[in-house]
């Protein structure tokens, strides 16, 4: 699992590539924790992201919490067809702004 | 079928995946995906819940079947009997998910494989869950 940040002022871009798992779920949780703290807007790019389980899914739900606390958003892009199946099996969908 | 028996710990997930990924062999990316999705699930339920706050071992035995030609992956633990499959499917409603602590990985399971059954059987809880190849 591999991420990028991309600054633009008051939003942030992270690109999500790889697996997130329940092996690597808690690492990737802390880090987007923490760039969700340093946004208003956060988009999470989703193209690379070739997998995700319910444990990667707490990941994004605590993401949701903490930027809704905040009154921040939390948008999503270019999910792939497997990630795009969890989220919607889940209902996690409904966290995301898609763009 | 082959067998496995490992410790129901998460750090041995690798291990189980890569073991039924061997027996698999070649097929579609999908079907991968959504067989270590289940798989995941499954092993990581038993790893958390069978035996806390013990220890304990967790068998895989998977392999083809015929007519219809399909996968099947069994699960074997002797922890607390609990059948997965009891349940009724999480709500994924967004006060449900925002306030629930489990329930997605099994739906997900249910969700990606065509059979999930579960009996309880010589003391073991047996998680058997089958895809069509």
């Amino acid at each position: 699992m591999n991420m990028n940040l991309i600054k633009r002022g008051n939003e942030g871009e992270l690109q999500l590539i790889g697996y997130i798992d329940a092996s690597n779920a808690a690492e990737v949780e802390k880090i987007i924790i923490d760039v969700v703290a340093q946004f208003d807007t956060l988009i999470l790019d989703m193209e690379k992201l070739e997998y995700v389980s319910s444990a990667g899914l707490r990941a994004f739900k605590h993401a949701y919490m903490d930027m809704r606390q905040k009154r921040g958003t939390l948008m999503a892009k270019n999910a792939s067809k497997m990630v795009m199946e969890v989220l919607e099996v889940t209902g996690f969908t409904r966290l995301f702004k898609f763009i | 079928m082959k067998n496995l028996s490992v410790p129901a710990k998460l750090e041995y997930l690798d291990e189980v995946t890569d073991f039924v990924f061997g027996v698999l062999g070649d097929c579609e990316m999908k079907t991968e995906l959504q067989i270590r999705l289940a798989v995941e699930e499954v092993f990581v339920n038993i790893s958390s819940y069978a035996y806390t706050p013990g220890e304990g071992e967790a068998e895989i035995e998977c392999g083809y079947l015929t007519d219809p030609r399909r996968f099947c992956i069994r699960f074997r633990d002797s922890g607390k009997p609990f059948d997965p499959t009891a349940k009724e499917d999480a709500d994924t409603s967004e006060d449900a998910l925002l306030s629930r602590v489990g329930g997605l990985g099994i739906l997900l399971v249910k969700k990606n494989m065509d059979s999930v059954r579960y009996a309880y059987e010589n003391g073991k809880n047996t998680l058997s869950i089958e895809k069509r190849i």
